[in-house]
C-alpha cells in the first residue's frame, strides 16, 4: 500500500505541468493511474491473507499466548527450544520430524522414481500409451483425504479388499493390519500417497523425455547402442532437471504431509505415533491440544513449530527456482 | 525415424528376436498391472456401495454385486446431507475460482505490461507465495476469521483461496500475457480506451485458453481441500464435501455399504468429469510445472 503513495506522487506533479489542475486535468490524472487500481484486489487479498499471516506467525512464534488477549508474554526463542528438550513435545517432534524425513525417503522412490520408469516405458510407442497415462493420472484429481477414507476401508484387516487379494493368491503370510502395524503403517501410507500422486511425475518425465531431440536418440541408435545404454547415457542425463525438481516438490508435499495421515490414523497418528508427521503434530498443537497434553506450548508453540517448517521448506524451494533458471538459460 | 532408408537396414528379425518379444511382453504386463493397481480399488468401490454390509465382509472382492441396493446412495445422500454439501462446495468453488481468475489476470496484466517502480518487486513477492504453504500461516488466519466474525462462513474459505490463487494465476498469466504482440493494445489505446478496457475487452479474450487451463486447476484444488474446511468451519450445514465425507466417516464406521456409498457420492463426479475431458485436466494439473 504504502507503495503506492510512493508512486503517485511524482505523477501528480507530472499530471500538473502538463495542464491546470482543473476537473478535467484531475480526471486524466486518475485515468492514467487506473492500472494501480486494477492490480489493487489481488495484491491487497494477497497482502492481508497470505503475506500478514505469515508475518505473524513469525512474531507469534516468539510469545507465549494461548489465543486471547493481548500478545505481551515475550518468552524469546523459548518455544523453539521446547521442541528440543521440553517432554513431551521434544519427543512427539523428533518422531514426527523422523516420520517425515521417512515419508520423503519412502515417497521419492515409490512414486518419483517408480513414476521415471513408467514414464521411460510409455515414451517408447507402446500401443494405448494415451490411454495408460489418462488413467494414472487419474487419482491426482481426487481429495486426498477422500482417497485416505477409501483406502483405510481397503486396509482393513479383516475385510479390506488388500488382505482378500493376498488370501485370493494364497499368500496369507504377507496379510496383515496394514495400518494397524507399526512397522507398515508409515510405508502403507507412503504406498497410498504414491497410488494417488504418481500420475504427475509420469507426465512431467514424459514430456521431458519427449522434448529431447530424436535425432541425439537416433545417432546413438544407428551406432549400435543398445536400449539399456541410449537410456542410461543419453535420456537420464538430459533428465537430471526434471529429476531435481520433482524430487524437491516431492519434499516440499511430504513436509506438508497431513490429510491422508488424518483420515487414516487420525490427528494422533496413531498407531503409538508410528505415523505422526510434523503436519499432525502442527495441528494438535494448533487446534487439538489446548489445555491438553500440550498445556503450556500454545499458539506460540504451534506457530514456531510452523515457522521450523517454513525454514525446512524455503531454502529448497529457493535452490529449484534459481537452480530452475540456471538449467533454462543453458539451453 | 529421419529416414526411410534406414528402415530397410533394419531386418524384421532384429525387431521380433526373441529377447524383444520378451521385453515387450513385461512392458505390457507392467503397464496393465499398474493400470489395474489404479482402477481395480475404485471399481471395488463402486461395487461395494450397491451391496449391503453382509455381503462386503463375505466377499470383499467381487464386482458384481449380488443385487443392486441404490438404497445405500439414498441413505449416505439423506443421513450425510450430501445435498447441502454439494451445494456450499459448488458455491465456494464457483466465486472462488471467477474471482481468482479476475483478479489475478488483471493484475498480471498490469504486472506484464506498466512499468513502474516496484513492478518488479511486486511480482517476485507474488512469486514468493509458491514457496511458502499456505497452511503453515494458519494460526494467524484462523485469529483473524475469528475477529472478524468470519469463522464458520463459507466466506472465511473463499478469502483464503483467492489469496492463495494468486501466485499461480499470476506467475502463469503473466508470462502468456508477455506473449501477447503490442499492436492491438497500441491501437485501441489511441482510440482512447482506458487500461480497464484495454484489459477486459481485448486482451482477455485473447487469454481464454490460459484462463480455462488456470481454472481448472483451481477449481479442483479448492474443490478437493479439506484443511481450511476443517479448521474454519462448524456448522452441520456449512461443510464442503470432503469435510462432509470425514465426519460421515466418524459417524457410520461400521456401516461398510453406507461409507462406501458416501465415497462413490464423493469421487464419481469428479471421475466423470475427468473421463468426459482428461486432456484439459492434464494440461491444466501440469502447466506450472512445465511452464
Amino acid at each position: 500500500m504504502r507503495a503506492f503513495r510512493v508512486l503517485r506522487r511524482p505523477s501528480f506533479v507530472a499530471a500538473g505541468e502538463a495542464s491546470l489542475p482543473t476537473s478535467r486535468g484531475w480526471a486524466d490524472g486518475l485515468k492514467r493511474y487506473t492500472y494501480l487500481l486494477m492490480l489493487l484486489p489481488a495484491l491487497a487479498m494477497y497482502l492481508a491473507f497470505i503475506i500478514w499471516p505469515f508475518a505473524n506467525t513469525i512474531r507469534v512464534s516468539f510469545y507465549n499466548w494461548s489465543g486471547l488477549g493481548p500478545l505481551d508474554d515475550f518468552v524469546g526463542l523459548r518455544n523453539y527450544t521446547n521442541l528440543f528438550d521440553r517432554a513431551p513435545i521434544n519427543r512427539q517432534f523428533s518422531n514426527a520430524l523422523g516420520n517425515t524425513v521417512q515419508v520423503f525417503l519412502l515417497s521419492t522412490v515409490l512414486s518419483t522414481f517408480v513414476g521415471l520408469m513408467f514414464a521411460l516405458i510409455l515414451s517408447r510407442k507402446v500401443p494405448g500409451s494415451r490411454l495408460y497415462q489418462a488413467l494414472y493420472f487419474m487419482p491426482n484429481t481426487l481429495s486426498v483425504v477422500v482417497i485416505g477414507f477409501l483406502w483405510n476401508l481397503l486396509l482393513n484387516p479383516q475385510y479390506g479388499a488388500v488382505n482378500a487379494v493376498l488370501r485370493g493368491v494364497n499368500l496369507d503370510s504377507l496379510t496383515r493390519p496394514w495400518l494397524g502395524d507399526p512397522d507398515f503403517a508409515l510405508p502403507s501410507i507412503v504406498a497410498v500417497s504414491a497410488w494417488a500422486n504418481m500420475g504427475f511425475p509420469v507426465l512431467i518425465f514424459l514430456a521431458a523425455i519427449l522434448g529431447i531431440p530424436s535425432d541425439l536418440v537416433e545417432a546413438a541408435r544407428l551406432d549400435g547402442a543398445s536400449e539399456v545404454r541410449i537410456i542410461a547415457t543419453i535420456v537420464i542425463p538430459l533428465l537430471w532437471p526434471t529429476l531435481i525438481t520433482l524430487i524437491v516438490l516431492n519434499f516440499i508435499a511430504s513436509v506438508n504431509t497431513f490429510e491422508l495421515v488424518f483420515a487414516m490414523e487420525g490427528s494422533e497418528g496413531g498407531p503409538f505415533f508410528a505415523t505422526d508427521v510434523l503436519g499432525t503434530l502442527f495441528y494438535r498443537m494448533a487446534f487439538g491440544g489446548v489445555g491438553g497434553a500440550y498445556a503450556g506450548t500454545g499458539l506460540g508453540g504451534a506457530a514456531a513449530l510452523a515457522t521450523l517448517m517454513l525454514l525446512i521448506v524455503l531454502p529448497v524451494s529457493v535452490f529449484v527456482i534459481i537452480y530452475q533458471r540456471k538449467v533454462s538459460h543453458e539451453y | 525415424m529421419s529416414t526411410r532408408s534406414d528402415g530397410d537396414n533394419r531386418s524384421p528379425l532384429r525387431h521380433r528376436s526373441l529377447g524383444k518379444l520378451a521385453g515387450s511382453g513385461l512392458i505390457q504386463l507392467l503397464l496393465v498391472g499398474y493400470a489395474i493397481v489404479v482402477v481395480y480399488p475404485l471399481l471395488i468401490m463402486v461395487a461395494s456401495s450397491l451391496k449391503t454390509t453382509g455381503e462386503i465382509f463375505a466377499n470383499p472382492l467381487s464386482l458384481v454385486p449380488e443385487s443392486i441396493r441404490l438404497a445405500n446412495y439414498v441413505e449416505a445422500w439423506n443421513q450425510a446431507n450430501f445435498g447441502t454439501y454439494f451445494r456450499n462446495s459448488i458455491f465456494v468453488c464457483v466465486v472462488s475460482v471467477v474471482l481468482i481468475l479476475f483478479f489475478g489476470s488483471m493484475a498480471a496484466y498490469v504486472l506484464a505490461r506498466f512499468s513502474f517502480p516496484g513492478n518488479r518487486a511486486i511480482y517476485l513477492l507474488f512469486l514468493a507465495g509458491f514457496m511458502i504453504p499456505v497452511r503453515l500461516a494458519i494460526v494467524p488466519l484462523f485469529i483473524m476469521m475469528r475477529d472478524l466474525q468470519l469463522l464458520d462462513t463459507l466466506w472465511s474459505l473463499i478469502l483464503v483461496y483467492i489469496a492463495a490463487g494468486m501466485p499461480f494465476t499470476i506467475f502463469l498469466m503473466v508470462n502468456f500475457f508477455r506473449h501477447i504482440p503490442r499492436d492491438l493494445e497500441d491501437a485501441a489505446v489511441l482510440d482512447g480506451a482506458g487500461p480497464f478496457q484495454v484489459y477486459y475487452q481485448i486482451m482477455l479474450p485473447l487469454v481464454r485458453p490460459a484462463l480455462a487451463t488456470v481454472g481448472l486447476f483451481h477449481f479442483l484444488n479448492v474443490w478437493n481441500d479439506f484443511f481450511f474446511p476443517l479448521i474454519f468451519i462448524r456448522s452441520e450445514n456449512l461443510r464442503t464435501v470432503p469435510l462432509g465425507v470425514s465426519t460421515f466417516f466418524g459417524e457410520y464406521t461400521n456401516d461398510w455399504a453406507l461409507m462406501f456409498a458416501a465415497l462413490s457420492i464423493s469421487i464419481l463426479p469428479v471421475i466423470v468429469v475427468y473421463l468426459l475431458a482428461s486432456r484439459q485436466f492434464i494440461t491444466g494439473l501440469t502447466a506450472g510445472a512445465i511452464k
